[in-house]
């Protein structure tokens, strides 16, 4: 009997190696990805935001075509790493709430507010939107308008914060 | 080129969008003023076009700084020391030379940028709520860029719907003015005045006549029976006394149960006739709301209003109004009467009510906090289901039974825990409350033994008496009322979320004098017609072109770039935003859209059938339309023959969304009834691309037979199925960028026709 093997994609074949790629930020503000005679100002976005944060970085460019993926930023030039972990910043911002101060119900919505690290700040979300619980315990709560909101360890704020929140928590 | 948008909202809705920034957000409902004037002044008195927000500073903490775009500037207002005193950057638009945003998780940013290699001219950090305004920006500049201009018309409308649409889509109105919602509810009342008049009497009766035999029983021991003992009254005539009090408490419970009656019945009934009416009135306003409304909400959150938000105002009309207010009339008689039987004890029995519905009250709180946690795990359970239920197949072909099934249990054990909670709350709840009342009448016994036994003030057997048994009837009272608050905020809940559908106005709707076209001819003309769904993104950029009755129209181009927009607004399903769309030289909008959309047949690529016969369907659109015609459309459509082969042919029921027939079958289902309905204009979206060779061969030929005659625009992805078109728009970017037949289309060197066309060729 004649058998056909299907050989896997070798890794190194369909990602970029990443000791090839350069990463800087050039004047005009952008993070710019060359590799070999190819340069692409990027943006980049986490693969796995909340299950791997650390690895498998996707840059793409103007087009939303991906030029590159980082599967590990360590095998980065130092200079290239740092840039790729500044962009990262920004481009893995969700508001972290330190304190919860009121949750109201309404007609179809529910209505939050909360103390996070980047100030003050009232939000919605719909009331069949239930905040996700995450695969390490903290909960991610996505407003209305698309904006998200971590509560990284909810044991540990404030006693009204936690009975407002308690309906939520597993 | 210039381009016109003007969105048409009303003022209505911008007051509406500036309350919902006001309530719901921590931000401004506009730019404010005195920056306004200082930047325009800046400008030279040049007016401030469009602006948004930018609330994220470098480092990513919340801030305000604005961003405004005039004809000839763009400028960036930073706060400066968290005061409001505004540092500004002014941006030269001749020198902007591109703008790119950069989406992240929950912040995007905007570079506004100069020469090649040049540093940026503007950095822009912002949360997602701003997005849209910058999404706005963008266009402009990148328009501007392109040499288009696009002339906006209010910068503080369009900011604000914006900002306040997400939190509008989801709740179209600001919650709070319970009592004007409640008032609402009960104008609905009106027309059966009558019958609610008699309703409240009957229960008011039943309250009073309630009163009746406490009273009686203390008047029997008192007056009768303890004289009687005490040889102080002749028997015969005690006896009489009795008697006549038993008839006497015969008669109030006669009176009682058939006021019972005519309230329950009365109430009933009349609840359910404001149902009727909110329900008819619900679903007759639903029919003429245009598509916009029904994109922006969900269907199941629809048919959750016209059935059980009706419902549940049907019960508060039927019985929670009169309940509440019963119940504060009798627990008010109740308090008269013991404190005037004996106000000692009357107050011991009194004074405890607030304190109880009180309770009550914050039962229900923690209980809805609890039912919180319910719905939260019955949804996940649910999730399970509507995941594994419909995706059986893959469950099976993965062999994952175990691991659903797990889950499953996982979720169900989650639900039970969450319920058996909910049950310890109430379980020990009402036993503690009802000790307390029975505390309370212990402390009744307790002041008045030493008083029956003659120490104290006087108080005789039957007084006593009396004062136990109406102490018995407490307890229902302050339920209700300890419930009030919920039954009120449920009811009013309800009555806003039908309120809203209520107060939602059709986006297109008839001129004063629309005109009706008889007879339609045909044709078809777009002049610089521009289209956005939301905001100042244009999909439609200015298209203009004549197509004269008979024509068939190709729209052929990349997904996304206008052609399902173009043939909305030929159905009118919108109003253009800007240019004109002529029917037969007539302005669309100066139609009256009903007789206008008979005279239009559709055939989608998902056709819907309803639930139904064969029969109904093909009739959908002319319920009169004789047999004869039924199957001479059908046999035009290529489905007579399949048809007849259902073992109840023409009488087949087809089921929800007509799923017990195939896709060419339901296809062909469809255009016997678009052939029925005799279009003089025919849309075919994307027709025949869900079905395989030998279906679409039938299909085409059973079109060929239904475009014969009528102006037909056909959007097809298979450039092969419009070999027969007059001619071929190509619209992307939602411009008319080619047009012409086949052959001068494929002639063009550069063309994009040619480009698609020769794309489609390899691949076949």
């Amino acid at each position: 009997m004649e058998t056909t093997a299907i050989r896997r994609p070798d890794s190194e074949e369909d990602t970029t190696p990443a000791g090839e790629l350069r990463l800087t930020r050039r004047a005009d503000g952008r993070l710019w990805a060359a590799r070999g005679d190819a340069e692409r100002a990027v943006w980049v976005r986490r693969c796995f935001p909340w299950s791997e944060p650390a690895r498998f970085v996707s840059l793409r460019d103007d087009d939303q075509q991906e030029f590159a993926l980082v599967r590990d930023p360590t095998d980065l030039d130092a200079a290239s790493r740092r840039v790729l972990e500044e962009a990262l910043v920004a481009a893995g911002f969700v508001f972290q709430i330190t304190r919860v101060t009121a949750i109201e119900e309404e007609v179809d919505i529910r209505h939050w507010r909360v103390e996070t690290r980047q100030g003050t700040r009232s939000f919605q979300t719909r009331l069949d939107t239930w905040p996700r619980v995450l695969q390490h315990g903290g909960l991610l709560v996505r407003d209305v308008a698309g904006d998200l909101y971590h509560l990284p360890d909810p044991t540990t704020l404030d006693r009204q914060s936690r009975a407002l929140v308690w309906a939520f928590v597993d | 080129m210039t381009l016109e948008w003007d969105h048409g909202m009303t003022t209505e809705l911008q007051s509406l969008d500036h309350e919902i920034i006001g309530r719901y957000t921590d931000q401004p409902a506009r730019l404010p003023a005195a920056l306004r004037r200082r930047i325009e002044a800046s400008w030279n008195g040049a007016p401030v076009q469009l602006y948004a927000l930018a609330d994220l500073d470098e480092a990513l903490r919340l801030t305000e700084a604005w961003v405004a775009l005039g004809p000839g500037h763009v400028t960036v207002a930073r706060a400066t020391d968290g005061r409001h005193e505004w540092d500004l950057m002014h941006i030269e638009r001749a020198r902007i030379e591109a703008v790119r945003e950069a989406p992240g998780l929950s912040a995007s940013t905007l570079t506004i940028l100069g020469r090649p290699g040049d540093p940026a001219l503007a950095v822009l950090r912002y949360s997602h709520r701003q997005r849209r305004a910058f999404e706005n920006l963008t266009f402009v500049l990148e328009e501007a860029l392109a040499g288009r201009t696009v002339t906006t018309v209010d910068a503080d409308a369009e900011y604000a719907a914006s900002v306040a649409r997400p939190i509008r889509d989801a709740q179209a109105l600001v919650a709070g003015r319970r009592g004007a919602v409640i008032r609402r509810l009960l104008g609905y009342l009106r027309p059966y005045r009558r019958q609610l008049v008699l309703g409240m009497a009957a229960a008011t009766l039943i309250t009073l006549v309630s009163l009746v035999p406490p009273y009686l029983a203390g008047y029997v021991i008192d007056r009768v029976v303890r004289p009687a003992q005490e040889g102080r009254l002749d028997v015969g005539r005690a006896s009489a006394i009795a008697w006549l009090a038993v008839g006497a408490m015969a008669l109030v419970y006669l009176v009682r149960q058939a006021a019972a009656v005519v309230r329950l019945r009365l109430m009933a009934v009349l609840g359910e006739w404001v149902a009727r009416d909110l329900r008819a009135e619900l679903y007759e306003h639903l029919q003429r709301l245009s598509l916009a409304f029904y994109s922006r909400k969900h269907t199941g959150s629809l048919i959750t209003r016209v059935s059980a938000d009706t419902d549940r105002l049907w019960e508060f009309l039927a019985f929670g109004v009169v309940d509440v207010s019963l119940s504060l009339v009798m627990l008010a008689g109740l308090g008269a009467v013991l404190l005037s039987l004996d106000w000692r004890l009357g107050l011991v029995m009194t004074l405890p009510v607030p304190l109880f519905c009180w309770a009550i009250y914050r039962h229900g709180e923690s209980l809805n906090r609890v039912f919180l946690r319910v719905w939260r795990k019955w949804s996940r359970l649910t999730d399970v289901l509507s995941d594994t239920l419909p995706g059986v197949r893959v469950v099976k072909a993965f062999n994952q039974e175990a691991r659903e099934i797990a889950r499953f249990d996982g979720h169900n054990d989650d639900v039970t825990a969450e319920i058996n909670r909910l049950h310890g709350i109430w379980t020990t709840f009402w036993p503690l409350l009802m000790l307390a009342v029975h505390a309370t009448t212990l402390g009744v016994w307790v002041l008045a033994v030493p008083r029956l036994l003659g120490l104290g003030p006087a108080l005789s057997a039957g007084a006593f008496v009396s004062f136990l048994l109406y102490t018995t009837m407490f307890v229902a009272p302050i339920e209700v009322i300890g419930q009030m608050a919920r039954t009120v905020q449920r009811a009013t809940t309800s009555a806003h979320r039908v309120f809203e559908v209520l107060d939602t106005e059709p986006e297109v709707t008839d001129a004063p004098r629309a005109v009706r076209l008889e007879p339609v001819r045909g044709r078809v003309t777009f002049e610089q017609v521009t289209f956005a769904y939301d905001g100042v993104r244009q999909v439609l950029r200015g298209v203009s072109f004549d197509v004269a009755p008979g024509e068939l129209i190709g729209l052929v181009g990349p997904s996304g770039g206008g052609k399902t927009t173009i043939v909305n607004l030929i159905a009118r399903f919108y109003d253009v935003t800007g240019g004109t769309i002529r029917i037969d030289g007539v302005d669309i909008r100066q139609l009256e859209t009903g007789h206008y959309r008979r005279q239009l047949g559709m055939v989608l690529q998902d056709p819907y059938l309803f639930h139904g016969t064969v029969l109904e369907n093909i009739r959908y659109g002319l319920p009169a339309a004789s047999l004869e015609q039924v199957v001479a459309a059908s046999q035009a459509a290529n489905a007579h023959d399949f048809i007849c082969k259902l073992q109840h042919g023409y009488d087949t029921v087809v089921g929800e969304r007509g799923h017990t027939l195939s896709g060419g079958e339901r296809q062909r289902v469809s255009i016997a009834r678009a052939i029925l309905h005799d279009p003089r204009i025919l849309i075919l979206d994307e027709a025949t691309s869900s079905v395989d060779t030998e279906t679409e061969r039938e299909i085409q030929e059973a079109l060929e037979r239904l475009i014969a005659g009528r102006t037909v625009f056909a959007i097809a992805h298979r450039l092969s199925t419009l070999r027969k078109a007059s001619r071929l728009f190509v619209i992307a970017d939602g411009r008319l960028v080619e047009s012409g037949t086949h052959r001068e289309l494929v002639a063009k060197p550069e063309g994009r026709y040619r480009r698609l066309y020769e794309m489609q060729v390899e691949l076949a």
